[in-house]
């Protein structure tokens, strides 16, 4: 393989080539392009790191309720298998935590969502709705539409990936293929009325659907055959469809130019893409199967994002284990009706089985970050700062107290690991500007509608 | 198969017709001012379901219009603001279907349906950054497939290109702009597009052209509606669609794909601004199978059938559920609605309330009704007692199948459907902090309808249960699947329920109160204008949406009537100007 270090970024690495290069090796394996391939000669410094990784790992439906969440919570479950007896470094893992111990996650507790709730229409301060958003934006969810029978749920602003992912100190330093990517697992919805497929938005009504399928995620990481000289045609292609799109501007009303603006800007990041044939990643084998186990798919899809993060495809993602509400039915536990009717029905040991497997798989997304390193020898999940969260408290009653909050990998070195920090009653938007100037990023305050903060928790930022 | 890009119709240059040829005289309309006599339940319920009047606020919809009289005014139809709709993933396909022919699917971003419509996802969900990549990759691949084949890209093309951009290459992009744009390209478009096939041909002329057709593809005009109107002589507060854009307003709406040769040629000659001219085009699309199809798109969308591709009955207790019932179970839906629009062009209430089904042999058997002839894929049209039992969409597995949960039955989603669905009143959701888990049975409360007790009692609760559970309690005779049973754990059923307080036997006396209901036809038209727009409708609209009910109930609920009324009516035609427009 020492050959590939001949290439430069001038000259593409050729998939064929590369192909022919990786011995048969079992399953996916991947080929790593040595560091000037990926951002040319020179570009780096042979000491240099390439910077921290941002993910969101969403799951659906909280924890299982106890008395942290209100008395009749408490009557009805058998007590809080969720949050870490302790706090500080070392704490002893709960029950659900369990999984992620292996990978020692910072962990913290008691927030809850502390954005403003519109008197009407009514429904505003459900869960589903008003959690999720305030989990994802630190801001309260779009009014629009409550009273309608099919409501649709959409946010007010871009999601943290999204703030992340375009936020220039972020990702000027060393551009990737994509600024960022977003996946799912499930694919179980609860219902097709707008908005419950996704958990990225870029704005109000903007989302950015998941990809659900393997397949489809291996061609976006690793389809393009690289060098191939019709990739700079199609984008010089999309020079004319932008100069159509240019005089059609002119001619729009306000809120249409600027669904065309977002559009175009769509469009030249995907010619910046088909222009970038330089980032020789190949992986040594097809793309796997897809799989109905939740596990298995989780394996699936996160190891093919190890391999793009590796590579600098991308160095932000959002991983939808299971969506809002979700109707999945974990039969493979026992439980014969979907989540979400789970939860409404009050079935504690159901919820507290599911919750387990969720982060059962959540592990095993850090799992496929932690076996992975880049080209400077860089672990993954130290890179990485992946923020666990779901929707609200719990499903039984859709509280927001005592939201989850897990904060895995290393940041960079920006993180400190394996701490409980608790704050009953805090800010949600609290544990958003810690995640933020974990990575990095200076933030003097964040949340909006009622949830601004200044406030960090100090004892998590290296 | 369809390729309709033949290189014998000419590019159709639009005759410039003297503005004053607008045909739409003002119609005398309902006043706007009944706007505020709309009929919706208030939030919380209140106990009180009367049609108790409130007006309407900003982005809630005009609700449903009162089947009553209003009294008649002159003036012009208020509009409303309509966003850039891009095309359903479903449309782009149509759309590459027809100028291509058969060819393998593209993949696109998923459609959604918020407000219960692909249409309004399309005209309020812009495309992620991947489902821009998607279109850029689809283009490429039906254009890489048809180009690759030698006698395709000549078919194509009609002509033998001798340069990337000599006069034939010329004739095929204004043909295909045509066809994908909806209109004709301008010569700076058609020059712009002749200057990529012949930067990009790089010694390859069919390399050119493939490249050129994959741009326009995904051009804006390709991949919205865009409807920028002309000024409207008669009235400078609004625009009216141009030719060209009303032919592709009606062809979306009646076709769900661009329009046809024939009707860019009525376009290009200008015989849509006349009424008749319209209205002969509308009747000519309807006549043609593809608005049957595209019509069971509307009817699949109003009555939520995608929630029965995610029902999750619990295979445990009914192993009878399989893929091929649930599959059958939609079809059936669609052959009912079939038979009332197409076939007999009936009045459209009767698909809540016939006794006719169409089942084939798996359905015959899980009802338990005799079907001669039925076959695996063989569906027969049965005629059910009047007095049964099983009337309309309501007694079919669908709805009673993706309105119930995994085990049981749920008479509150069955009652919210119909309250909802059919009747159009909105049902607010649970309060936040409400626990809707319900009681386990015991002795004393052994069946479901004994369960619910609670939903009535509980002031918390029977706001707003008291309108639903009754009228979906009459369905308790069927199971969560649809099957017919004779008693409930051992207990006899009880079929007796309320609608809106008026005492019912069962499903069959809910269905006879459904035919003649004055709220279906305002409901159905409320749903079908928000499909045909793709948004939800203006508080101002509402002397539009009452004329257009009162217009469907005086033809005794005819839908293809119905849907001559909208297309035709000055609402489809006429725009708002946009808001700071350049």
């Amino acid at each position: 393989m020492s050959g590939l270090r001949d290439f430069s970024a001038r000259r593409p690495l050729s998939r064929r080539a590369l192909l022919r290069g990786v011995a048969g090796g079992a399953a996916v394996g991947l080929a790593l392009p040595p560091l000037e391939a990926m951002f040319g000669r020179g570009a780096i410094a042979d000491d240099s790191d390439l910077g921290p990784i941002f993910g969101v790992f969403f799951w659906a439906n909280g924890l299982p309720w106890h008395a942290g969440h209100g008395a009749s919570q408490g009557a009805n479950s058998l007590g809080d298998y969720w949050t870490p007896a302790t706090t500080g470094a070392g704490f002893a893992a709960s029950e659900l935590l369990a999984p992620l111990a292996r990978h020692q996650v910072s962990v913290i507790s008691g927030l809850e969502p502390k954005t403003e709730i519109p008197a009407s229409p009514d429904g505003q301060s459900d869960g589903h709705m008003r959690g999720f958003m305030v989990s994802l934006t630190s801001d309260r969810p779009r009014s629009d539409g409550f009273d309608h029978p099919s409501h649709t749920l959409t946010a007010l602003r871009p999601t943290l990936d999204q703030v992340i992912a375009r936020d220039p100190r972020f990702y000027e330093r060393f551009p990737s293929a994509y600024r960022s990517l977003e996946l799912g697992v499930s694919t179980a919805r609860f219902h097709d009325y707008g908005h419950w497929n996704a958990i990225s938005y870029n704005g109000p009504d903007a989302l950015n659907p998941p990809t659900l399928d393997p397949a489809r995620l291996y061609d976006q990481l690793f389809g393009r055959d690289f060098g191939d000289p019709n990739l700079v045609r199609r984008a010089r292609l999309l020079d004319a469809v932008l100069a159509d799109a240019s005089t059609l501007r002119g001619r729009l009303g306000a809120a249409d130019r600027a669904r065309l603006d977002d559009h175009m800007e769509h469009l030249y990041e995907i010619q910046r893409r088909l222009e970038l044939s330089d980032i020789g990643c190949v992986p040594a084998g097809p793309a796997p199967a897809s799989s109905g186990d939740l596990l298995v798919q989780t394996a699936n899809m996160a190891e093919l994002l190890a391999m793009g993060l590796a590579c600098n495809i991308t160095r932000v993602f959002s991983f939808m284990l299971t969506s809002p509400a979700t109707t999945q039915i974990f039969s493979n536990l026992g439980v014969v009706s979907d989540m979400h009717t789970v939860c409404h029905a009050g079935d504690y040991a159901a919820v507290r089985a599911i919750t387990a497997y969720q982060m059962e798989a959540f592990a095993v997304l850090l799992d496929a970050l932690a076996a992975h390193t880049d080209p400077t020898g860089a672990n993954l999940l130290d890179r990485a700062l992946v923020y666990g969260a779901s929707e609200y408290g719990e499903g039984y009653l859709h509280d927001t107290k005592e939201m989850p909050v897990v904060l895995a990998g290393g940041a960079n070195g920006g993180l400190v690991r394996g701490v409980h920090a608790r704050e009953a009653g805090g800010n949600l938007s609290k544990a958003h500007v810690t995640l933020m100037r974990a990575l990095g990023l200076e933030t003097p305050s964040f949340g909006f509608n009622g949830g601004e903060t200044e406030d960090a928790f100090s004892e998590l930022l290296a | 198969m369809r390729v309709d890009l033949s290189p014998a119709v000419s590019p159709a240059v639009p005759p410039s017709l003297p503005p004053s040829l607008r045909p739409w005289s003002a119609r005398r309309l309902l006043s706007a001012a009944l706007a505020t006599a709309l009929f919706a339940v208030g939030t919380g319920c209140g106990g009180q379901f009367s049609g108790k009047a409130r007006a309407p606020s900003a982005g809630e919809g005009a609700g449903v219009a009162d089947g009553g009289a209003g009294e008649a005014a002159q003036g012009p139809v208020a509009l409303a603001p309509s966003p850039m709709a891009r095309l359903t993933s479903r449309q782009y396909q149509n759309v590459l279907d027809d100028i291509f022919g058969p060819a393998r699917p593209v993949e696109l971003q998923a459609d959604t349906a918020p407000y219960l419509f692909t249409s309004i996802g399309a005209s309020t969900e812009p495309l992620g950054e991947q489902g821009v990549q998607l279109i850029e990759e689809a283009a490429q691949q039906i254009t890489g497939e048809i180009f690759a084949d030698p006698a395709r890209r000549e078919a194509l093309l009609g002509c033998a290109p001798t340069g990337p951009a000599d006069d034939c290459v010329r004739a095929y992009l204004a043909r295909l702009g045509l066809r994908a744009w909806r209109r004709p390209l301008d010569e700076a478009e058609l020059s712009r597009w002749l200057s990529m096939s012949e930067l990009l041909a790089e010694g390859d002329v069919w390399r050119g052209v493939q490249l050129a057709t994959a741009g326009m593809l995904q051009a804006p005009a390709a991949v919205y509606r865009v409807e920028l109107g002309e000024p409207d002589p008669e009235d400078p507060s609004r625009l009216l669609l141009t030719d060209y854009e009303l032919a592709s307003r009606l062809s979306f709406v009646l076709w769900n794909t661009g329009p046809d040769e024939a009707l860019l040629q009525a376009a290009a000659e200008g015989r849509l601004r006349s009424p008749e001219g319209l209205r002969a085009e509308a009747q000519r699309l309807l006549a043609d199978p593809r608005a049957d199809e595209a019509m069971a798109g509307f009817f699949e969308q109003y009555l939520d059938l995608g929630r029965l591709d995610r029902a999750q009955p619990d295979p445990t207790t009914f192993p009878q559920f399989t893929p091929s019932l649930r599959s059958a179970m939609r079809a059936e839906v669609l052959l009912l609605v079939d038979q009332v629009v197409n076939r007999e062009d009936g009045d459209l209430r009767g698909i809540f309330s016939n006794r006719r089904a169409f089942v084939n042999s798996e359905l015959a058997a899980h009802y338990g009704l005799e079907a001669e002839g039925a076959g695996p894929i063989t569906f027969v049209p049965l005629t059910l007692p009047p007095d049964s039992e099983r009337a309309g969409i309501l007694g079919l597995g669908a709805f009673l199948t993706m309105n119930a949960h995994a085990v049981d039955n749920s008479p509150t989603l069955r009652g919210k459907y119909v309250m909802e669905r059919i009747l159009c009143y909105s049902v607010p959701p649970p309060p936040a902090d409400v626990s809707t888990d319900i009681a386990p049975a015991t002795e004393a409360a052994p069946t479901l309808r004994a369960r619910l007790a609670e939903h009535r009692e509980n002031p918390e609760c029977s706001g707003c249960h008291s309108l639903m559970d009754p009228p979906g309690l009459v369905f308790e005779r069927f199971d969560p699947i649809g099957a017919w049973r004779d008693s409930e754990a051992g207990y006899p059923i009880d079929t007796t329920g309320e609608l809106l307080g008026e005492p019912l036997s069962g499903p069959g006396e809910l269905a006879d109160r459904l035919a003649d209901s004055d709220r279906i036809g305002p409901c159905v038209v409320q749903q079908l204008y928000r499909h045909a727009h793709g948004r939800l409708e203006a508080p101002e609209e509402a002397a539009t949406l009452e004329a257009l009910s009162a217009g469907f109930a005086a033809d005794g609920h005819r839908f293809r009537g119905l849907l001559l009324s909208l297309v035709t009516h000055e609402s489809f035609r006429a725009i708002a100007a946009p808001v700071e427009a350049r």
